[in-house]
């Protein structure tokens, strides 16, 4: 049943061209097509935010129109061409654009020509008395759809009623799930930067570490076009964070293979993620830019313009230096070959640990971890040195990708119960890590500068002053550690980890 | 909100074709409008195709939201929607209240459909009544059709002199000329001594005697949907953009 409030359907061309002959009780559908068709472009985001929600960007002659579910349709004039969501005018489109991530760019995703029209149900005297907006999207990859706006006009519900049982059993569907995007474009790509790995309870240690890293395999791969072009730094991000998984895989799941194929295998992961470093972190630099600027007083301003001018040009130089290495012959054969190692299988060598069941196997690994983080946590009080407050935050950052890479073996609920207050520990350790690191690199920034090139030491002195503030943003977050750490491990959390990785046992 | 009437105290001076491309003109700008048909005759809502509904004659009607609500027809234009005619107007001031107060159940009720309107457009009947000086004293301005004749020129300041008797602010009537003849030596001279006399009262624009107006009957609907380029259609334009720059300013 297609709910009564249903703005936009979707159907077939030849479906709608049916509806001229349905009975519309008493009244008469009339199909009116606009003359001519103009170019269309469908775009959304690399992660497709707005096919996932339901959405559709059509980008026309300088305008917009999104297409939501809910709301219908939402058009904008001179928007064309615009990126990133941010930099749209406030607008309908905007804000039906709304939820999308500001990082993410808007791609592509195919284009064509469109037709506009009319489906309207006429009475006696030649009065509408219902009206769709009809869009029909012809794509130069093949697809077709036509859309299908329901317009009620004021008194004449019954009529509005009447059409909208004619497109239903004309074929009509509700616009809002994937299927629209299928039927124009059919030979659309899938991803997800977080694929599901279907692991049961019985899987193999070793092949559920295949499993993974075969998944995230891909979705590095799929990255590299996008870091390629610059397109936005996600792309990077994620990139990144697939080779992370795949690495923690190798480093987590111990003994699972085979200790020297282990140690050859966690050092190809790092040379391919150590080329992507420095341009992650001035990435963040310059996307954090408007925060740094925040944090000390305008008089200081002067000076960080200068420090952001050089992080842009070292950054444009990263880029291009990084592109150039993703479109080596060399890495190319690299990546090949460990995409093909990691699908065949055959020439991993085997661990120890390879033929035990997931579930064990997963039990043993968490509880342990977790066993881990509570002693070092609570051995933390004011005195402790900052280097132990790290290892709990990469403890925690590790029983974090375990509990992911297992998920599937374990009731939703209580394990959802625990990541959200491992979340937010890691969030304040995460915070308190991200100032440290912040502080040494920006101490390696100050002693890089050239202190007789003019500007430089109006930098310095900016560089210093955020260096203070960073400071003690991070003894504030390191004050917070004890508290944070007790509100996760609550009596409900420690039963939960008992309950689910221990048999329900100290 | 805003109400303008359409109004004049004699018949077929043009009044209707003023409500309708008034009505037409306004929804074009984005104002949401309600054309609210109280002409008997019940020709503006003819002109959009709306049948009248049987429910309106029922003479407590404006004292039940619900029905009011659901008697307001979608034109087929965007942002017009019509309120049809056969009705008895006995409680039409209250309707007019309530369409003022914001906190009415009525409006309320409009709210709730999205039906809130900008510009309620009055197309009234031809007489002067008690009806006609309720809607004059709910009414922010008064269009009032004028042939240039010297019967017409008579009519008009029986209405000025209406006002004055009923205490009514004169500034609320915007005349303007209709069925204008540019041929016609009578109708210049009717229109410079009527300008001199009534100076603001009157707007610049005229509506010139046109067949394509002749021709809403059988086209039934706004010379502006059915002839955008004629002069008819320039004229009426240029009454629309006078009209809203007296009534909603700059």
């Amino acid at each position: 049943m297609i709910p009564d409030d249903t703005k936009l359907y979707f159907m077939s061309a030849a479906a709608l061209e049916g509806l001229s002959d349905a009975p519309a009780g008493g009244l008469v559908p009339v199909i009116t097509w606009q003359e001519g068709v103009s170019p269309f472009q469908v775009r959304d985001t690399f992660d497709r935010e707005l096919r996932t929600t339901g959405r559709m960007l059509i980008e026309l002659e300088g305008g917009a129109e999104v297409l939501s579910p809910g709301s219908g349709s939402a058009a904008q004039p001179d928007v064309g061409g615009t990126r990133f969501v941010a930099d749209f005018p406030e607008g309908p489109v905007k804000a039906a654009l709304g939820g999308l991530s500001p990082l993410r760019c808007l791609l592509p995703v195919g284009a064509g020509h469109l037709r506009r029209g009319t489906l309207s149900l006429l009475d006696d005297e030649q009065k509408t008395r219902a009206r769709a907006v009809l869009l029909h999207l012809d794509a130069t990859e093949g697809g077709a759809l036509t859309i299908v706006q329901l317009q009620g006009l004021r008194g004449y519900d019954k009529a509005l009623a009447r059409l909208r049982e004619m497109i239903g059993a004309a074929g009509g569907k509700a616009f809002g799930d994937d299927t629209a995007y299928t039927q124009l474009f059919p030979d659309l790509a899938d991803y997800t930067p977080k694929p599901v790995v279907p692991l049961d309870r019985e899987t193999k240690a070793f092949d559920a570490a295949c499993d993974i890293i075969a998944a995230y395999l891909p979705v590095a791969r799929a990255n590299e076009a996008g870091v390629i072009a610059d397109d936005d730094t996600e792309f990077l991000h994620d990139y990144r964070i697939a080779l992370r998984k795949v690495r923690s895989v190798l480093s987590l799941f111990k003994d699972v293979y085979g200790a020297e194929q282990t140690i050859e295998l966690k050092g190809r992961f790092s040379d391919l993620m150590a080329a992507t470093g420095r341009l992650r972190d001035l990435d963040v630099y310059l996307l954090e830019k408007d925060a740094f600027y925040a944090l000390v007083p305008d008089s200081l301003h002067v000076g960080l313009d200068r420090m952001f001018a050089l992080f842009a040009e070292q950054r444009a130089a990263e880029q291009q230096a990084l592109a150039r290495h993703l479109r080596s012959a060399a890495y190319r054969k690299e990546i090949a070959a460990l995409c093909k190692l990691f699908d065949k299988r055959r020439k991993l060598a085997r661990g120890g640990k390879a033929d035990k069941p997931a579930y064990d196997f997963a039990c043993r690994l968490i509880w342990k971890r977790y066993r881990k983080i509570c002693t070092i946590a609570e051995a933390i009080d004011a005195e402790t040195p900052d280097h132990e407050v790290h290892e709990l935050r990469i403890h925690c950052k590790k029983l974090r990708y375990l509990m992911e890479f297992f998920a599937p073996l374990f009731p939703d609920g209580p394990f959802k119960r625990l990541i959200k207050p491992l979340k937010k520990l890691q969030d304040n350790l995460g915070l308190f890590n991200d100032y440290s690191v912040q502080q040494e690199s920006l101490q390696a920034f100050l002693g890089g500068l050239d202190g007789a090139e003019p500007g430089n030491l109006q930098a310095a002195q900016s560089v210093g002053a955020l260096i203070v503030v960073l400071h003690g943003r991070q003894l504030a977050e390191r004050a917070r550690v004890v508290d944070s750490f007790a509100a996760f491990n609550s009596a409900e959390t420690r039963q939960t980890f008992r309950d689910l990785f221990h048999g329900g046992k100290e | 909100m805003k109400i303008i009437a359409c109004y004049s105290n004699k018949g077929g001076v043009g009044k209707t074709a003023t409500s309708v491309n008034l009505a037409y003109a306004l929804a074009q700008g984005g104002r949401r409008v309600l054309l609210c048909d109280l002409d008997p005759q019940g020709a503006s809502g003819f002109y959009f195709r709306v049948k009248p509904s049987k429910k309106l004659t029922d003479t407590r009607f404006f004292e039940d939201v619900e029905r009011f609500t659901k008697a307001i027809r979608g034109s087929d234009f965007d942002n017009l929607d019509i309120l049809p005619a056969n009705m008895t107007f006995r409680d039409f001031d209250i309707f007019l209240a309530r369409m003022r107060n914001s906190r009415s159940r009525l409006k309320k009720a409009l709210k709730a459909v999205k039906g809130d309107y900008d510009v309620i457009l009055l197309d009234c009947p031809p007489n002067i009544s008690t009806l006609s000086e309720n809607v004059f004293r709910a009414s922010d301005a008064i269009v009032v059709p004028v042939i240039p004749t010297t019967l017409s020129q008579r009519t008009f300041e029986q209405l000025k002199e209406f006002f004055r008797e009923h205490d009514l602010p004169a500034k609320k009537l915007h005349g303007f000329f209709s069925m204008a003849q540019g041929v016609k030596s009578l109708h210049g001279d009717t229109m410079d001594e009527m300008r001199r006399e009534h100076g603001k009262r009157l707007m610049k624009a005229t509506i010139p005697f046109a067949s394509e107006v002749e021709r809403m009957g059988v086209h039934r609907a706004p010379v502006l949907a059915s002839a955008p380029s004629s002069g008819a259609s320039a004229s009426y334009g240029a009454l629309h953009d006078e009209l809203v720059a007296r009534v909603f300013g700059k």
